[in-house]
């Protein structure tokens, strides 16, 4: 039999030094950035029952999620998304709590990806979810959230806005089979228009084949609003498009044209428990998107409680690539002294040592037999000040 | 000038359409048909750089970002998938995924479980799983019209352009899977941050096929 004692699972990895400064700071400054807004902090299990993530909707394909059993022998997953246990949450221990809720979070996700893709299976997320409010002032509290999230990381981003509620009213209209409705969305997804003109052909030409056949190609600035009026069929439609670009108007004033703000009505993601609003966010030179939400006002239903929220989460493992390609290693911490101990004074020592920490200095104890090993040491981690500590008490520079 | 945009060409028949393509564009492509060795070339007046490499890797690279766009076969998109956007169908590299058996073979009698020989295990799975029929498939690496005529497999699943093969090792295609062109494909990402550019050279393309 093979061991596998070496390595590490396909699809993780360990992070030593920078790496690990990297990815605390990313995260640290997201929960700040975050909390400075009021929202408060939730943890929720790594394990839960399989049936939290099997609704009706069921948004993760159960072949990519990570499974287990417990003592008992029900199925429980590694967590592959934390928007759906804060839903749960919501639903059960926090029903009677005053509306709106304010949750972050930061905490792993997992998902087989397939192998040898380059892909991580373990992903940290970092994100936000804003519960119990449809007001047009919680989606730009949410979106201006994520634009100071993308601003954070001192590289060039853009934000992208998109509402999936308008492809889900065109597909409506037509008479299709929920599978055909599937291909519709899978073609306008990946903006295969060749394939999606053919296919929709075969449903006649109408206004509503006509508005989806373009939809794809719906993105860019501001322009993209004015070609879509003239595309869509009906004014229930046409009232959500106005939404979506009030909202655009108003997030492009917050940003004042520093960054690129820009929609694209051909976003239509199929894990999305997504109603309405879509929010994408990506970093120059990173070819997958960072920063990915929406609002889910259907969600918390499944579990029983019928109330709107919208929300976000970073890709933290994409952020750390991008930062780590752009070759910013940040340093360790600089150590100031180190404190070396004769035979017989290790307890002075290490007070010694204590009392310089006190003073706001970070202080290593020596691990060496001999004083010349330390100096060497020192020298090499360029740390200034070595300090003996023998029966008499001597310091060194 | 911005950064050149990175377009992965699948080395080979549609390295040359797609080659012959951007001249017909007006672009000076002499470093590409002059590569020697080398696998990133030059486009200068396109500002383009065109990277060489083997259909499936054409897909990983764009699916990463590290190349903006792709020219690989529709065959390999239907057996790899993943996460692009498929824009254009370029026309050229035209065939087809066919079922082919033994000549006069009777495929779908009888009730045994089918057993099917290809390269495209992918491709051969969903095809049969949309009839609702279940298959044994058996992945073949090389000329996989041997395999039933070595009995090892009912039928094969398999590229189709002129028939020719099949027919002089007397097998016969008994159902069409799916046509297979060319497709012009982008990473997600880089369409949305380098729209005008895209858009700019797809327009161009669009017009010239």
């Amino acid at each position: 039999m093979r061991n596998y004692d070496l390595i590490t699972p396909e699809g993780t990895k360990d992070l030593l030094f920078g790496e690990c400064i990297i990815r605390r700071n990313i995260e640290n400054s997201l929960m700040e950035l975050f909390k400075s807004r009021g929202y408060s902090e939730i943890i929720t299990p790594g394990l839960e029952f399989f049936d939290v993530f099997n609704l009706n909707s069921r948004y993760f394909p159960q072949v990519n999620l990570y499974k287990l059993t417990d003592s008992k022998g029900r199925l429980l997953v590694m967590r592959p998304d934390s928007t759906m246990p804060i839903a749960r949450v919501v639903a059960t221990r926090l029903r009677e709590a005053e509306l709106p809720l304010k949750f972050c979070y930061d905490q792993p996700v997992y998902l087989t990806e397939p192998a040898l893709k380059g892909r991580s299976d373990e992903i940290v997320q970092t994100g936000i979810e804003l519960i119990g409010s449809q007001q047009k002032m919680a989606d730009l509290e949410v979106i201006s959230t994520a634009v100071d999230s993308l601003r954070s990381f001192g590289m060039e981003f853009s934000l992208e806005i998109g509402h999936i509620g308008i492809f889900k009213e065109l597909v409506g209209r037509l008479e299709a089979t929920p599978k055909e409705k599937e291909d519709i969305r899978k073609l306008i997804e990946n903006k295969n228009f060749p394939a999606l003109n053919d296919f929709l052909d075969t449903f006649g030409t109408s206004s509503v084949t006509n508005a989806l056949k373009k939809l794809p190609a719906l993105f860019g600035g501001i322009e993209v609003f004015d070609k879509a009026e003239e595309l869509m069929p009906d004014d229930n439609i046409k009232r959500l498009l106005e939404e979506l670009k009030d909202i655009y108007n108003d997030i492009s004033e917050i940003c004042g044209g520093e960054a690129p703000i820009t929609v694209d009505l051909g976003l239509v993601n199929k894990t999305d428990y997504y109603t309405g609003l879509i929010i994408k966010g990506y970093l120059q030179g990173h070819g997958e998107e960072v920063l990915s939400g929406g609002r889910y006002d259907k969600l918390i239903s499944e579990f029983g409680y019928d109330v709107p929220a919208i929300g976000f989460a970073v890709n933290v493992n994409g952020i750390e690539k991008a930062i780590m390609k752009n070759g910013v290693f940040p340093a360790e911490k600089q150590i100031d002294a180190i404190v070396y101990a004769e035979e017989g004074c290790e307890v002075a020592a290490l007070k010694a040592a204590q009392e310089l920490r006190e003073q706001g200095l970070v202080v290593e104890n020596a691990l060496f037999d001999d004083l010349d090993s330390v100096r060497e040491y020192a020298r090499e981690k360029k740390i200034a000040r070595v300090v003996v500590i023998d029966s008499e008490s001597k310091e060194e520079e | 000038m911005n950064k050149p945009i990175r377009m992965a060409l699948t080395k080979g028949r549609l390295e040359k359409d797609t080659v012959g393509l951007l001249e017909k564009l007006g672009f000076d492509c002499t470093a590409v048909r002059e590569k020697g060795r080398k696998l990133i070339l030059p486009v200068p007046d396109a500002n383009i750089e065109v990277v060489l490499a083997k259909a499936n890797d054409v897909i990983t690279y764009v699916e990463h970002g590290v190349c903006d766009m792709g020219v690989v076969g529709k065959d390999t998109i239907m057996e790899m998938r993943g996460k692009f956007y498929e824009l254009v169908d370029l026309g050229f590299g035209r065939c087809k995924f066919a079922l082919a058996t033994k000549k006069g073979y009777d495929f779908y009698s009888g009730y045994g479980i089918k057993t099917i020989a290809t390269k495209y295990p992918n491709v051969a799975r969903s095809f049969f799983e949309k009839k609702g029929m279940d298959t044994e498939i058996i992945k073949i690496e090389g000329s996989v019209e041997l395999a039933p005529l070595l009995e090892l497999a009912d039928g094969i699943v398999d590229i189709v352009e002129t028939g020719t093969t099949l027919k002089e090792n007397g097998l016969e295609v008994i159902e069409d899977v799916a046509p297979i062109s060319a497709r012009l494909i982008a990473n997600t990402v880089s369409l949305k941050m380098r729209q005008a550019e895209i858009e700019r050279l797809i327009e161009l393309i669009e017009e010239n096929l």
